[in-house]
């Protein structure tokens, strides 16, 4: 009835990978199992056999396809994904935090000042994964205390529905936004929402000053909230630039045939490290322990490039057709800049576009 | 003398257990009720007030919440946007809702069942719902009625923009329409044709004597869904953020959102919130006054004979009105929200290749927490209706039968949250219950007590209906023969009462299952319900996954009241019972 789909496989697929053998039945562990793991495994399936995990790192496809995966390598433990842009995923942390009622396990958030301010007030969980040392280099040690590690990565540059606009006359770099021949053609997300949106207008903030901003708005964009609503404006064919574009959302849209098409701006693809953390006192400690390992596992890897997104393994390599990050000129702010410019440019973007 | 103080205080003592015997189990019971109205609505609500009163962290006295948040222009804006909805949506819903039901109760337009029929399809629907079908119809560039509007002239425009305070108003009207029509219709139905005859003897023509005797006579019924459909519109919160937010405007409720920002400021909220609990209770002062002013005896209640007023020509005229309000509230949103149920894209339109069932697959399968969600929905509005009417019937009985003294607060408690609209009862519940000592934050209770309280007003207008409607004497044979109230309650009145019990049920099981507003501070992870996942889900902007939620949501809403109508036999919302 239903036909067989890609993800489906991605999911097996990636399960068979990191498991390297064939069928096994139900319920048993993987045999690659390291035995830290596999400690934490049992203690999972002791604690209730399932967590919570509030992530903003990708879409919710890409999100399921990585809880599920999880589920298969780690059968009786159940993930419940809940899929929200950043500040919402963090509104509803603080949330609990107010009301001493921790629900969430592992937060996995695009904004790292998240990570840092929840660690600032004691709200993070310290937990340092077998497989932090196996990540690749510039994803490595952002956290010294170890609460925080990064879980993934992904890029943001221009988009463009080829069916409204010729290649020639697509926009080559950020400032060929502001051509008034864009006017009312421009889907962006929104910082107080998505934290890939809040990372972009800081790194572009950075380059050109806020002013970037005031000439956009004359553009009349349409603001949405995640930064993959831009996207689906796209494919409906309600806008015909993605201001903000996502790399990995939009890709995986073109591979399904939409008439889409990516530019990686010559001023820079702006290039978004995003962090997990598990919460202290929350309910799954040791199932969150073992996410945080499945999340910087090869697997987990796999899954994400299987979803046109970067990997953050060395054993696993670049989707096949799409630039990846060491092949392209990218910019991003530092840590700190996060930290301090994103509550900025959220208030900096109500004041110059009204929402 | 010894003897005569022992009498005294032997019947002094006498007198106590006599008074001790009046307080029997069922007024025990009588006073947990009202321990528990003080519980859902007093204390949070007093809470809300008192903690925008408070400054944060430190609860002492201070009015700068209320400085800083009406301290901001934008603030400010947000509050006067809430105004101009709401008063454009009650305006428009009487333009829909009055017409309609006074062309089904009084004249001879053709198709009424289907009209009717389609009122109650406007009524299930969910405001968000509706957005979301109206953003398919009539997105600038994409939407339906754009693109047709673009291949019939060649322009290189739509025409219409749903981002826009008319959007909004015009989405939010389409669903708000049927309490207007209901009031109106209800009223409508017992004014009898005298005066309208009357009317005509002395010359005036069927125009003139709708809009001098028909409607003037039923005012305050119209009143009543301007009201409530004003104060529907400001409260709402899930059609304003689909669609405000490219419209770059923001309204009250979607600006309380954002004192859930990080850092999370429930002060400021509540001090922010006042204004929309200050106009709701003047709204319905100004009802009382308005309402208070005339007599308008001729709605008796009996009524005498009703004919039905022969349009001519003009039924057909009536009936295409009818259904051009339908195909703008029902007909249209649900054909593009169908579309894009079954679609693989929605853009790509009406053509066999472009149908799928993997949109529902998805939520069914692949996504690890639809299922758990679809259940939570009906689970808790069942449980809610149950729990709420259960609450009211106690209480109306108490009211009803005037058991304890002053029974009329306990009737006015039931009827307040009435004007607390859900985005603020919500916060309200945060403030009170979501920390310890209770804890309630993230768990199923907290979701049912507060739709329970939301819901409250519902429910205990049929309740109280129902139990007008049977006279106390059944209930004294019983006493009289020895058996006690809980006995009567159980065996006569309850039985008496199913059929109204079940229509009351339904009325308050549908707004729970598309509850929004009260929902979206209150879930946790396990907790979620269809409503809170559609709004998640809509950050995407996944319009194909999100029609497939949103039609099994209705499907399985309108199965159960189907099989509602069917036990209690009538059409439980548009007919009045008494």
């Amino acid at each position: 009835m239903f036909p067989i789909r890609r993800r489906n496989f991605i999911a097996g697929g990636a399960a068979l990978l990191t498991l390297g053998a064939g069928k096994r039945a139900k319920g048993q562990p993987a045999p690659s199992m390291s035995s830290h793991e596999k400690e934490l495994y049992e203690a999972a399936k002791k604690e209730g056999g399932e967590l919570t995990w509030y992530t903003a790192q990708s879409d919710d496809i890409t999100a399921q396809a990585l809880g599920r995966s999880f589920e298969q390598v780690y059968p009786g433990i159940k993930v419940n994904v809940l899929r929200t842009t950043a500040q919402v995923a963090y509104q509803r942390v603080t949330q609990e935090i107010k009301a001493s009622a921790i629900q969430c396990d592992v937060l996995s958030t695009t904004d790292i000042g998240h990570c840092v301010a929840l660690k600032a007030n004691g709200s993070l969980e310290k937990y340092v994964p077998e497989n932090s040392s196996k990540v690749l280099d510039i994803y490595k040690n952002y956290d010294p205390d170890g609460t925080y590690f990064v879980t993934s990565a992904g890029m943001i540059g221009i988009g463009y529905n080829t069916g409204k606009v010729k290649e020639a006359d697509a926009p080559k770099n950020w400032t060929d936004l502001l051509d008034p021949k864009w006017k009312d053609n421009i889907a962006l997300g929104h910082p107080a929402f998505s934290g890939y949106v809040g990372t972009w207008a800081v790194t572009l903030r950075n380059q050109y000053g806020w002013d970037f901003f005031e000439k956009l708005a004359k553009n009349n964009p349409r603001i949405g909230r995640s930064i993959n609503d831009t996207v689906t404006m796209l494919n409906a064919g309600e806008s015909a630039i993605a201001g903000s574009g996502p790399v990995g959302t939009l890709m995986e849209s073109v591979q399904k045939g939409n008439p889409l098409a990516m530019i990686y701006p010559t001023d820079g693809t702006v290039l978004i490290i995003a962090p997990s953390g598990i919460m202290k006192g929350c309910k799954h400690l040791n199932a969150a322990r073992l996410y945080m390992e499945f999340l910087m596992s090869p697997g987990a890897s796999q899954i994400w490039v299987d979803h046109f997104n970067e990997t953050i393994r060395p054993e696993v390599s670049a989707p096949k057709g799409v630039k990846s990050a060491k092949d392209l000129k990218t910019i991003r702010p530092t840590v700190d800049q996060i930290v301090k410019g994103i509550p900025e440019v959220i208030k900096q973007w109500r004041d110059t576009f009204g929402v | 003398m010894t003897d005569n103080s022992l009498d005294a205080r032997a019947v002094h003592f006498a007198g106590v257990v006599s008074r001790l015997r009046r307080l029997d189990a069922s007024m025990l019971l009588w006073l947990a009720l009202i321990a528990v109205l003080v519980f859902l609505i007093l204390n949070p609500v007093l809470r809300l007030i008192i903690s925008s009163l408070q400054e944060t962290g430190t609860g002492h006295l201070t009015l700068g919440n209320y400085r800083s948040a009406y301290g901001s222009l934008r603030h400010l804006e947000a509050l006067g946007h809430s105004l101009e909805l709401g008063a454009g949506v009650a305006l428009l819903a009487t333009c829909f809702g009055v017409p309609i039901a006074w062309a089904i109760s009084r004249t001879d337009m053709p198709c009424k069942a289907f009209v009717r029929l389609m009122v109650f399809a406007a009524f299930v629907t969910p405001p968000y719902l509706g957005a979301i079908g109206w953003i398919l119809l009539a997105g600038p560039n994409s939407g339906w009625l754009n693109k047709v509007w673009m291949a019939l002239t060649g322009a290189s425009h739509g025409i219409f923009n749903i981002y826009s305070m008319t959007g909004l108003i015009l989405v939010v009207a389409v669903t708000s329409f049927p309490y207007t029509f209901v009031f109106t219709s209800s009223a409508l139905d017992l004014v009898s044709s005298e005066m309208e005859d009357a009317a005509n003897i002395l010359g005036a023509r069927t125009m003139r004597t709708m809009l001098r005797i028909t409607l003037p006579l039923v005012t305050p019924a119209i009143i009543g869904g301007i009201i409530i459909s004003f104060l529907e519109a400001i409260a709402l919160f899930g059609a304003p953020a689909l669609i405000a937010l490219p419209a770059r405007f923001n309204v009250v409720s979607t600006q309380l959102w954002q004192f859930f920002e990080y850092p999370v400021r429930v002060e400021e909220a509540a001090a922010y919130a006042m204004p929309l609990l200050a106009i709701t209770v003047l709204m319905f002062w100004i009802q009382r006054r308005i309402v208070g002013r005339r007599g308008y005896t001729s709605v008796t209640g009996k009524g005498g004979e009703r004919r039905m007023i022969a349009l001519g020509p003009w039924r057909w005229a009536m009936l295409a009105y009818a259904l051009l309000v339908g195909a703008l509230s029902v007909f249209l949103p649900m054909l593009v929200l169908l579309q894009a149920a079954f679609a693989k894209a929605w853009g790509r339109g009406f053509s066999l290749d472009n149908l799928t069932l993997h949109n529902f697959y998805y939520l069914l399968f692949e996504q690890t927490q639809a299922k758990q969600t679809i259940i939570n929905t009906f689970l808790y509005a069942a449980i809610t209706a149950f729990a709420a009417i259960s609450l009211t019937l106690a209480i109306a009985y108490v009211v009803n039968r005037k058991l304890v003294p002053f029974s009329n607060v306990l009737a006015f408690l039931c009827m307040a949250p009435f004007v607390v609209p859900g985005i603020v009862l919500a916060i309200g519940f945060y403030a009170a219950y979501a920390s310890p000592p209770l804890a309630l934050y993230g768990t199923a209770t907290i979701l049912i007590l507060g739709f329970t309280t939301r819901f409250l007003p519902i429910a205990y207008t049929s309740s109280a209906a129902g139990l007008r409607s049977i006279n106390p004497e059944m209930e004294e044979a019983v006493r009289v023969l020895g058996g006690s109230r809980l006995l009567a309650i159980r065996k006569v009145l309850i039985p008496l009462l199913k059929k109204s019990l079940a229509g009351a049920w339904i009325l308050v099981f549908i707004p729970a299952t598309r509850e929004l507003s009260s929902a979206i501070f209150l879930v946790g992870p396990n907790t979620r319900v269809i409503s809170v996942m559609l709004y998640d889900l809509s950050e995407e902007g996944n319009f194909e996954v999100l029609a497939a939620l949103g039609v099994i949501l209705l499907v399985v809403t309108v199965m159960i009241a189907a099989i509602g109508s069917k036990v209690i036999g009538r059409d439980f919302m548009l007919r009045r019972n008494s």
